[in-house]
């Protein structure tokens, strides 16, 4: 398990996710992968989070752009792959006679050419039959035709059905994607509300020292269970490579808290810190990210008593 | 997370568009597109700055991803992950193309506010987390790093000689910035 453990410290699994591997370094933790869940599970994650960092740059590309790129591919894979198409025409154009079928002449000459030099009986028994005989070759070409044609149209339009009904299903995937991540988010605030509203939590003002004035933050505090959540008003921007670090003073001696982490220091979310078995005060200073075993007491930003 | 009965939907969804690929069914490169389009667009406008190129690469990155289609293993991750590596490495080839190189190695980092103004104001994509919020979860240095290696398809020993930087120091970056991108979407 330990040597799991480093593997996926290595960093390795990152290069995979970002495609710097070569073909036997990727096939290997592939290999990995598949015989350790804890590696599966790791590189999953990173792998989904470097999707959603793509997918966070999605652009709509221009409306245009979907007609003539769908077009281009079309053309595209025409070029390149045998279609399969084309074998349809030629039965059509073997039964018919040749003069009404201009359209498919190019297809003609070929059978024409080859037939005579290896197998001349059928052409010749076909070419000076009655005019009655031509008539009915005439409609069963047309029969052909028109069955072809129809199955053609059957085709588009089961094709457009399965179509609509592959967005219809899309649309429904996407709105209850969308749906739990609202719940999501709800169940996050309702959590946070219970905390503010809970009696055993204790707010704890802390204000700002003479070196920020302005800024303001505040602890809820459970002495029972040691609990400790952090609700930041505002705090001064942090220089480049700075956090900030909560303490908790405790007969004059600084504990640490916690970090915390940049949507707090924004204020936008609550979090919850270190548990904490006892404390009189509680303060914030900048410190490298990371933190420090004890405070700067030049950075001290807010302060407050319980 | 309650999510896992929406994403298994999303995932059937997957599967039936991945069936339809591997039968050669040319109705589904529509839905391909109408699903799959901005993100990749997106990411590789992101590459090569161009809205020309970029159309190009979208178009070349379609008809690859129908050709070599029968190399995509559903054992080995989404769909989205193996479409957008296949468009990834096209753009970042077409950078590294003579023309291309040209411009400044570096002007990946320079434009980054450029592209988030770009892509503040596509549609409403309500499943993934925005840019800006993702962005503000890295800090600079961890962000410069992850768009040298995603984006600018460096490796990290490429990465630490242009920022002058241990590569040890670089790789734990990009460890620290991956990790925090993975925890934004656990």
């Amino acid at each position: 398990m330990m040597d799991m453990q480093q593997y996926i410290e290595s960093g390795i699994l990152e290069e995979y996710a970002l495609g710097v591997l070569s073909a036997d370094e990727r096939t290997e933790v592939e290999r990995v992968a598949q015989q350790e869940p804890a590696v599966a599970r790791e590189l999953v994650a990173i792998v989904s989070g470097l999707d959603a960092y793509a997918a966070a740059h999605a652009v709509a590309p221009p409306d245009a752009l979907r007609e003539r790129t769908l077009q281009a591919w079309e053309n595209a894979i025409r070029e390149t792959g045998p279609a399969v198409a084309p074998s349809a025409p030629v039965t059509v154009a073997a039964v018919a006679t040749p003069a009404p079928r201009m359209a498919v002449a190019p297809a003609e000459p070929v059978t024409a050419t080859a037939m005579p030099a290896s197998d001349g009986g059928a052409v010749v028994r076909q070419m000076p039959a009655a005019a009655s005989a031509g008539r009915t070759r005439w409609l069963v070409a047309a029969s052909i035709a028109l069955l072809l044609i129809s199955g053609l149209g059957n085709y588009l339009l089961y094709n457009r059905l399965r179509k609509t009904e592959s967005s219809l299903e899309l649309a429904q995937a996407e709105q209850s994607r969308y749906a739990a991540t609202q719940q999501a988010a709800l169940n996050e605030r309702d959590q946070q509300l219970a905390i503010l509203r809970n009696q055993a939590f204790r707010s704890v003002e802390l204000k700002g020292t003479p070196k920020a004035p302005d800024a303001l933050a505040r602890v809820y505090y459970n002495a029972t269970t040691k609990a400790v959540y952090v609700d930041v008003r505002n705090l001064p921007e942090l220089p480049e490579g700075k956090q900030y670090q909560l303490w908790a003073l405790d007969n004059g001696q600084p504990v640490d808290a916690g970090m915390l982490n940049t949507a707090t220091a924004t204020g936008d979310s609550i979090q919850q810190m270190k548990n904490i078995a006892s404390a009189q005060a509680f303060a914030m200073t900048v410190e490298d990210i990371g933190g420090k075993p004890a405070p700067t007491m030049s950075t001290l930003t807010v302060i407050g008593n319980i | 997370m309650s999510a896992s009965s929406p994403d298994t939907v999303a995932l059937e969804t997957e599967l039936l568009l991945v069936q339809r690929l591997r039968d050669r069914d040319e109705g589904a490169m529509t839905i391909f597109y109408d699903k799959y389009a901005a993100a990749l667009y997106g990411v590789i406008l992101r590459i090569v700055k161009k809205e020309e190129t970029a159309e190009d690469v979208l178009q070349e990155a379609m008809v690859k991803i129908w050709h070599s289609f029968s190399s995509y293993d559903t054992g080995k991750g989404r769909l989205f992950t193996w479409v957008m590596n296949v468009s990834r490495n096209l753009a970042i080839d077409k950078i590294r193309s003579k023309q291309y190189r040209v411009g400044s190695r570096t002007q990946p980092l320079e434009d980054s506010s450029a592209a988030m103004r770009l892509a503040a104001d596509t549609t409403f994509r309500p499943e993934h987390i925005g840019l800006q919020e993702m962005t503000r979860q890295l800090n600079p240095d961890q962000r410069q790093i992850v768009d040298l290696l995603y984006f600018g398809g460096f490796t990290q020993s490429e990465v630490a000689e242009e920022l002058n930087l241990p590569l040890g120091t670089v790789k734990t970056r990009a460890r620290a910035a991956i990790k925090v991108l993975s925890k934004l979407v656990r």
